[in-house]
């Protein structure tokens, strides 16, 4: 009773500054004033991107906050699992393929550049990177650490947030569509490394071979799908279609993540198979997750403000790498897409078009640290989500000069 | 098809499992699998015409650690992080709900319901536990007097109700009238009647057993308890009625799951109840602001995934071996409280002069029980360690035995007393039709 006496103040408060945090995010976020200064601050996609969530994990997750203790954090683990799934599915729900029929010739060089080559340029100097920094004493070829962790940021920053097709006013589809390819690019970049990086261990069961992995995510994927676009049919009512696609995505993240494999591949092939299967579903399904989309994704960026373990140099320092890599990487693929394809684009402003860092980035390396909880990734996530509002801030500078007649643009949270 | 869905998502989990036993990812795989089940269960239920309540319950026995084991014992406990949001959410509804304009012309039947039913039970089911002693082997070495004080704090805890039953049936029915009022009015206040009750009971009996002092210490935990809780739900309702007012719907329902779940989690760390930390915020809410028809709707939306949840994990704890055990005396003491409460509430409803639908049907509203009964038998395991965990598993019997009866009763009391498909009919008058077979 004492000891309630003495702790009871303390978390009374705690809980009350969280509580008052909430309130006033959602509340200052919702004011008119505040967004029209959003935009002429330039920082609106920050905002709308989830960056305070992501802030306020941090400042919760501070000792001496004391909300999202390690413990809280622990108990709500499988949050970022969910998440991911989530996410996957969401970023697979979008992917029409009808929409790829039509599209311009030479477009599958423009996203091969596009990818390949920020890919290349990240790998070779964060690899270097890492390789100088590891503990050379603890160093084993047979499990090159730094090559993979290399592979999921060059993973990470081969894409670009869905948002940038529209940072110009330029919103045209076939922008959209290209970057929808890119993300479909850095899916199977995350298929390939959760097949092949697989942890070791003797609780694993099932020892099969990196390709045969490959083909059982694929096909978990389509199971999933498939038993989704059954489950969803049977829904009467909005909130029978909010519970079943809960249960649908937190089934697939679950059951991907047990396998070791990436959660957000697996939930996005289902997404995908029940996007391109005709029926009724789809429109169910796209107010389920318009209504449930946001709350989710700023739950999971308050968790993974809260995990985010900052205090390391070395991700700090491999920041700039990092960032200049993928900027190298872009442009070089961006004078290359002009050069060779006929898809339209204006030099000027590639970096405001190609820069911007999305929260699939951020979704893959907290994947890689839930798959690799022992592997350094959390300077992987100092990286991507120090890269994400650099990279934005840079996006929103290049884009000034043009837009500056217009108001600038207002994106909803991707994925 | 709801069966063969069940089929095949219970074969995928089956091939999950045999890959590895734990982790952080299985919570995410059980809660997936337990929504569905559990969803598709409700709807074999309620074509059968039984609570979809019963189906989420049956069907988290079926799949739980001793039935076909799909779920682990880890899985279950990792589960009932949702325990606490759902016990909060279904408080927040029940507060919401409790208008006190509307509630005054009930209230005289509340309070001789509460005292009769409530009360009159406790002592009714200590008497039957102190008869049945020579059954019971936890009793029948302790002598007279010491055997009266236990038998007395073991009726209490097996006279406890359960909101959170009796909120997502009205809900789940749509039901509105007198007597679902007057039952939503009683089981809150019993929640409050059953904790004091407890308290008093379990003191006494430890200063019989030659404790004293502890009597003090219980009264300040109670304060502390009772209103800390209270004035915690003054502050958290406030927050909510300003969010409400000033951001309105945009992300509303995250707000109120957030709250809700810090209430829970916060809340038992402090030692408050979270259920009467969120019932005193939707009273506030309901009776001192304008926002409660919006929390209304926020919460319909979001409680839905939460309810089957909380149903469900409560289904996979229970133990059907351990019915077998103590099935006989636990049968006994379920016809017992039955008959208590149902005569208690008929003569309560004759005293306090309540309309004949509240006297036939009210008492069915109390026989729920779940969440609190199981609360103060693990309470009166660390009261009394030498004999606390047998009479802990007849009380898991009992509760046990309600869980899978009481809302199939209750339910057809609903529909009996022609409550149910009231609240549709006076929300949409021509919707009421479709809503009343569909209840």
């Amino acid at each position: 009773m004492e000891a309630q006496a003495v702790q009871g103040p303390e978390v009374v408060i705690r809980l009350i500054l969280a509580l008052v945090a909430l309130l006033g995010l959602a509340y200052l976020g919702g004011l008119p004033f505040v967004q029209r200064l959003e935009r002429r601050l330039r920082i609106a996609q920050l905002v709308t991107a989830g960056f305070p969530f992501v802030a306020l994990g941090i400042l919760l997750g501070l000792p001496s906050v004391g909300i999202l203790t390690e413990s809280v954090v622990g108990t709500l683990s499988p949050l970022l699992g969910f998440g991911l799934g989530w996410i996957g599915f969401t970023a697979g729900f979008r992917l029409d393929v009808r929409e790829l029929d039509d599209l311009p010739k030479g477009t599958a060089r423009a996203v091969g550049f596009a990818t390949a080559l920020p890919f290349a340029a990240i790998l070779a100097s964060v690899a270097l990177f890492l390789l100088a920094t590891s503990d050379w004493s603890r160093f084993d070829l047979s499990n090159p650490e730094f090559l993979r962790n290399a592979f999921v940021l060059g993973t990470a920053g081969a894409m670009t947030a869905q948002q940038a097709a529209r940072l110009l006013g330029d919103a045209g589809r076939e922008q959209r569509t290209l970057l929808r390819l890119e993300e479909l690019a850095g899916m199977v970049g995350m298929a390939f490394i959760a097949a092949y990086f697989r942890p070791h261990g003797e609780g694993i069961g099932w020892q099969l071979p990196g390709t045969a992995w490959l083909f059982l995510t694929v096909g978990l994927g389509g199971v999933l799908g498939v038993l989704a676009y059954v489950v969803l049919l049977r829904s009467d009512t909005p909130a029978e279609s909010v519970l079943l696609l809960l249960g649908t995505v937190a089934f697939g993240a679950g059951f991907g993540a047990k396998l070791y494999l990436a959660p957000m591949v697996v939930c996005f092939v289902a997404g995908v198979f029940l996007s391109n299967v005709p029926g009724e579903h789809r429109a169910r399904l796209r107010e389920a997750l318009g209504r449930l989309e946001r709350p989710i994704y700023l739950l999971f960026l308050v968790t993974v403000g809260a995990i985010w373990d900052f205090d390391d140099w070395r991700g700090w320092a491999l920041l700039p790498f990092f960032v200049g890599a993928r900027l190298m990487g872009k442009w070089l693929a961006e004078s290359l897409i002009q050069q060779t394809t006929e898809i339209a684009s204006n030099d000027d402003h590639w970096m405001a078009r190609r820069a911007p860092i999305g929260q699939l980035s951020i979704a893959i390396v907290v994947s890689a640290q839930l798959l690799f909880p022992e592997g350094g990734i959390p300077i992987l996530e100092t990286a991507v989500l120090g890269g994400a509002i650099l990279t934005e801030l840079l996006a929103q500078i290049f884009a000034r000069n043009r837009t500056k007649a217009q108001p600038a643009l207002t994106p909803g949270v991707e994925p | 098809m709801n069966l063969l869905l069940i089929l095949a998502l219970g074969g995928l989990m089956h091939a999950a499992r045999t890959f590895d036993a734990g982790g952080a990812h299985a919570t995410t795989l059980a809660f997936g699998f337990v929504l569905l089940t559990a969803f598709f269960a409700g709807r074999i239920f309620s074509n059968l015409r039984l609570p979809k309540l019963t189906g989420y319950i049956a069907a988290g026995i079926v799949v739980g650690p001793t039935v076909l084991g799909l779920l682990s014992p880890e899985m279950v406990h990792d589960l009932e992080i949702v325990d606490g949001v759902a016990i909060a959410m279904i408080a927040l509804t029940a507060g919401n709900e409790l208008d006190l304009k509307a509630f005054r012309p009930l209230l005289g039947s509340i309070y001789w319901i509460t005292l009769f039913a409530v009360v009159g039970t406790a002592i009714l089911l200590g008497v039957a536990v102190f008869a049945m002693k020579g059954f019971l082997p936890f009793l029948s070495e302790i002598p007279l007097l010491p055997s009266i004080a236990v038998a007395l704090v073991v009726g209490v805890v097996m006279a406890a109700q359960s909101p959170a039953v009796v909120v997502a049936l009205r809900d789940e029915m749509e039901a509105d009238g007198p007597m679902s009022r007057t039952v939503l009015g009683v089981v809150v206040i019993a929640d409050l009647v059953v904790i004091l009750l407890f308290a008093a009971t379990s003191s006494l009996a430890k200063s019989v057993f030659g404790a004293p002092g502890e009597l003090s210490d219980t009264l300040g935990l109670l304060t502390w308890e009772i209103l800390g809780s209270l004035t915690s739900g003054v502050l958290v309702g406030g927050l909510i009625a300003l969010y409400l007012r000033f951001v309105g719907k945009q992300g509303a329902a995250l707000f109120v799951v957030t709250v809700c779940f810090v209430v829970a989690e916060v809340g038992s760390r402090l030692h408050f109840d979270p259920l009467l930390v969120a019932l005193a915020a939707g009273v506030l809410i309901r009776n001192a602001t304008r926002q409660g028809d919006l929390l209304h709707g926020q919460i319909e939306m979001a409680s839905l995934p939460v309810y089957v949840v909380f149903f469900a994990v409560a289904g996979a704890h229970i133990d059907l071996r351990l019915l077998a055990t103590v099935g006989i005396p636990a049968t006994v003491f379920v016809l017992v409280r039955g008959f208590g409460l149902v005569a208690g509430s008929r003569i309560g409803a004759r005293v306090a002069g309540s309309p004949e639908v509240v006297r036939r049907w009210a008492g069915f509203g109390l026989l729920p029980q779940a969440g609190l009964a199981l609360a103060l038998a693990a309470l009166f395991v660390k009261a009394f360690p030498a004999f606390g965990a047998d009479a802990r598993a007849l009380v898991l019997g009992v509760v046990a035995l309600n869980e899978l009866l009481a809302p199939a009763i209750y339910r057809w009391a609903l529909v009996r007393s022609g409550e149910a498909g009231k609240r549709v009919e006076e929300e949409a008058p021509d919707l009421a039709e479709e809503a009343q077979p569909a209840a």
